[in-house]
């Protein structure tokens, strides 16, 4: 195998990922021609990003992360509220619904971060819980448990991108970006420091990595696109209440992130396109909303049968090393292999 | 000319229990020392002192004249100091090489900046760096095996390796040898005499007498938190108070 | 000064129906070093066992609960074979207290709470259940200033009877002493022969069985019997728990009641629906500032 090989690899998984979001995908949705399909769409791409998130601080990072919702509110409720009261653009509400919800995280995160595996969860679980009673009860700016609706839709340099299609387009730019940017962060030698930290926390300082910074850091960045996930949402739905961020919301993506595999970025998303699209296909069968006693029987089964989950890290690490050509090549008794990060 | 690692008059006290009692020793720069001493003797928690893990209640740590006590242990490490661990601390889930590119990332103190592309040259050298540990260790074919696959021995040479990749100044070893068979062991010796030839400074703390005194040119003896004698494997085999406190634990 | 003396009754039903909750947090949590995250869901189905049995036989309190006591257990004792055990597959102590273990275990019991919460919202649907009225345990008694319900009274009672049953049980019956034996070392306590199997099982029973008593004591309390009402009760007492010092019941009982009190002490300054926040203000508190509890003790790093 050269390097050129290696080369067009890495465009063909590229290219058919690009067709697939950009091309397949709203073809097929044209083809069904309903609205509601879109909007289908849109909540598995919004979430797909939401469990990339939780991904990084949860799967690599290795912080069992129980009020992710919350920064997904965050961004939400920001984005709205930026909207709404202060009059401002689309395009400058995605990108500061995003730092809001890096600063509440990063907050959130100094005083957290010397908490260890269960107790780091409750605090978090403590901490979504805060925000979701803030939310429902500070009726003066949030308005309540009656929620905010939204108007003027989604201009960007005064193209309106409210109709489906724009709207499907303008979500998968800003989605993919966004994961783009945390699968270079997890498929990276900084990936693997918050690999190491996951695996052993008091080893990984004793080889020099500063813990409770990359710890601070991912949370924030987690947060930052939880926010973003959030103001798309807002603007995507046209209205929020404090139900699209509650403790269930947080178990959905936590869901999403243990079926696909932890620590496992094509897992995550994955997981999401199978818990926001099973509930739908079931819906178009059978009467009644099953979602969140199959997203509980789900979760169970996989951690007691399928711990790894479907596309186990090791997996999904390997075929990013070999598919996308971002592992160095290597050879030792006559093996072929690919290791680290290019 | 202050000394290339030196504690002086270095204590740690837990509840009542002096685990390490006022030691002062001083390793020159390309030095080779052995650290034994009997089972709660405070071999490990003096190295724990010396990398920062736990906080000297009294005395003080200079590494190159530089005060380092009270520093975090990522601190400590980046400014030269590599270990080991007694009980083997691997990351079980990620791969041999991702293990030893841990040791190097630390050294090359990677952060978020890391993926935009000018930061490339970090990354070559973390490659470059974790392929030359693992060669030197001999487990470049173990490469993409996950670590918790690789058996017992080569999961000694891994942690050595990881600590090599961060480029250490000193090398501390905590006992290397436990749970190798003799062949190992010589094995062990052989690495460990080569990586000093080359120019490193160890510390090996060990419970293998005879590995110390055959390859060690200096030993220190601690025995219930006190340096109880220092000097060259001769002087401390025939060294009384060392007999004593190595015969009334029945060792 | 009757109102704050009314509130400080209320705080404290409020807070005992917390600590018979946080027991059994705090006996699993001993036993098996794990977070249940299913215990919030034994209390609301203590409460469902509970109407059934009123609407269908209307037969007298005490044999409500006596056999929401036992339904209590039962569950725990599945709610355990089926969240726990499948995780102990290895029992060395390094697995034991491992991480991975507590982490799944603490994912797999929030599976099964989910489950059990959507399913009996399956059956009967997410809104109030209306109580006869005839059962409910509001009926006024005044002393002196302060008028109190009977329901007050009868939490008090029972939660007290039940703490000095659980004395009794952990200090001189032979499950209890495998309990606190277990508790202290479950190694040690394989060793000597203690089959930690069932002294777990059993842990699960006794604390589960509080958890649903009180489930019901609320219900008719309050009179608000719902699927998701477990949620709520069982993170304050989760934080009741954390407070205590984890392992400690007496700890854990008297964080119960600092928080039930405070709670309704809160509503004095503020409205109610804020009250929920004084205990998450108390989880985040205590675990920066006091990891090891309150009132400290020993324990594990953080």
């Amino acid at each position: 195998m050269n390097a050129s090989d290696t080369t067009s690899r890495r465009w063909l998984w590229t290219g058919l990922i690009l067709t697939g979001l950009f091309v397949i995908v709203p073809l097929l949705l044209s083809l069904a021609g309903r609205s509601y399909f879109y909007q289908i769409a849109n909540t598995i791409m919004i979430f797909a990003l939401l469990a990339a998130s939780m991904h990084l601080v949860t799967g690599v990072a290795g912080l069992l992360q129980l009020g992710h919702a919350a920064f997904y509110g965050i961004g939400g409720y920001g984005a709205a509220l930026l909207a709404t009261h202060f009059k401002l653009s689309f395009a400058a509400t995605i990108p500061l619904a995003g730092l809001m919800a890096a600063l509440i995280a990063f907050l959130v995160a100094v005083p957290t971060m010397r908490l260890v595996s269960i107790y780091f969860a409750v605090a978090t679980l403590g901490i979504g819980q805060m925000l979701h009673v803030i939310t429902l009860n500070w009726v003066a700016v949030t308005k309540g448990p009656n929620g905010i609706l939204l108007f003027g839709g989604m201009k960007l340099f005064d193209i309106d991108f409210s109709k489906p299609v724009p709207a499907y387009y303008l979500v998968a730019v800003i989605v993919a970006a966004c994961v783009y940017v945390i699968h270079r962060l997890s498929h990276s030698y900084y990936g693997n420091a918050l690999r190491a930290l996951r695996e052993d926390d008091q080893c990984a300082d004793a080889m020099g990595i500063n813990t409770p910074r990359l710890k601070l850091e991912s949370f924030t960045v987690s947060g930052f696109f939880a926010g973003v996930a959030g103001a798309l949402w807002a603007h995507t739905a046209g209205y929020i209440s404090p139900a699209d961020f509650n403790f269930n919301v947080s178990i959905l993506i936590l869901s999403m992130v243990v079926l696909g595999g932890l620590g496992s970025l094509p897992g995550s998303i994955l997981g999401a396109i199978i818990l926001i699209g099973l509930p739908e296909v079931l819906r178009e069968f059978k009467a009644g909303d099953f979602r969140n006693i199959i997203i509980g029987v789900v979760l169970f089964g996989v951690i007691l049968f399928q711990p790894r989950g479907l596309i186990g890290e090791v997996s999904a690490l390997d075929f990013i090393r070999n598919q996308f050509g971002l592992g160095r090549k290597a050879r030792s008794d006559g093996k072929q292999m690919r290791v680290g990060w290019l | 000319m202050s000394a290339f690692l030196e504690t002086r008059q270095l204590g740690r006290t837990f509840g009542g229990l002096k685990a390490v009692d006022d030691v002062s020793m001083a390793i020159e720069q390309g030095e080779l020392v052995g650290l034994i001493g009997p089972n709660g003797a405070g071999k490990t928690t003096l190295f724990n002192l010396i990398s920062g893990f736990t906080t000297p209640t009294s005395g003080e740590v200079l590494l190159k004249g530089e005060r380092i006590d009270g520093l975090t242990p990522h601190d400590i490490a980046r400014r030269g100091i590599g270990r080991t661990f007694q009980n083997l601390r691997i990351f079980p889930n990620i791969s041999v090489f991702d293990n030893v590119t841990v040791g190097a990332i630390g050294h090359e103190n990677i952060g978020l900046g890391s993926i935009f592309p000018w930061q490339k040259a970090k990354s070559d050298r973390i490659t470059h760096k974790s392929f030359e540990a693992l060669e030197a260790v001999g487990l470049l074919a173990d490469a993409d095996d996950l670590a918790a696959n690789i058996s017992y021995g080569k999961r000694k040479y891994l942690e050595i390796a990881r600590a090599l990749a961060m480029q250490p100044d000193l090398l501390i070893l905590d006992e290397p040898a436990a749970g190798l068979n003799e062949t190992e062991t010589r094995h062990l010796a052989d690495f460990i005499r080569r990586l000093h030839r080359e120019g490193r400074t160890i510390i090996l703390i060990e419970h293998d007498m005879r590995l110390v005194m055959s390859i060690c040119q200096r030993v220190i003896v601690l025995a219930s938190g006190r340096k109880i004698c220092d000097g060259t494997p001769e002087r401390v085999q025939q060294d009384a108070g060392v007999l004593e406190a190595y015969l009334g634990v029945d060792e | 000064m009757d109102y704050y003396l009314q509130q400080l009754v209320i705080g404290l039903s409020l807070g005992m129906v917390y600590a018979l909750v946080a027991i059994g947090f705090t006996l699993i949590f001993g036993v098996l070093n794990v977070v249940n995250f299913a215990h919030g869901e034994i209390y609301t189905i203590g409460a469902f066992a509970g109407l059934l049995l009123f609407v269908s036989f209307a037969p007298p309190l005490v044999v409500v609960l006596l056999v929401v006591l036992a339904v209590g257990a039962l569950t725990g004792v599945g709610l355990e074979r089926f969240a726990f055990k499948p995780f102990r597959r290895f029992n060395d102590e390094a697995t034991l207290k491992s991480r991975a273990m507590r982490e799944a275990t603490l994912m797999s019991s929030l599976a099964l709470s989910i489950v059990a919460r959507e399913g009996i919202e399956l059956v009967f649907g997410s809104q109030f259940q209306s109580l006869p009225l005839q059962h409910m345990l509001n009926s006024p008694i005044k002393i002196g200033p302060v008028t109190i319900v009977d329901g007050d009274l009868i939490i008090f009672g029972t939660s007290f009877l039940m703490l000095a049953g659980l004395q009794f049980v952990l200090k001189h019956t032979s499950v209890g002493l495998s309990i606190r034996a277990v508790s202290n070392n479950a190694l040690g306590a394989r060793y000597v022969g203690i089959d930690t199997d069932r002294t777990i099982a059993w842990t699960f029973a006794v604390g589960s069985g509080m958890g649903a008593v009180a489930g019901i004591l609320v219900g008719l309390y309050y009179g608000a019997i719902f699927p998701a009402m477990g949620f709520t009760p069982g993170i304050k007492a989760f934080v009741a728990m954390v407070m205590g010092g984890l392992s400690s019941i007496p700890g854990a009982v008297i964080c119960a009641l600092i928080i039930g009190i405070s709670e309704a002490l809160s509503s004095i300054f503020v409205s109610s629906v804020w009250q929920d926040l004084v205990a998450y203000a108390f989880l985040i508190i205590t675990l920066i500032f006091f990891p090891r509890g309150i009132f400290g003790g020993a324990r594990e790093r953080v």
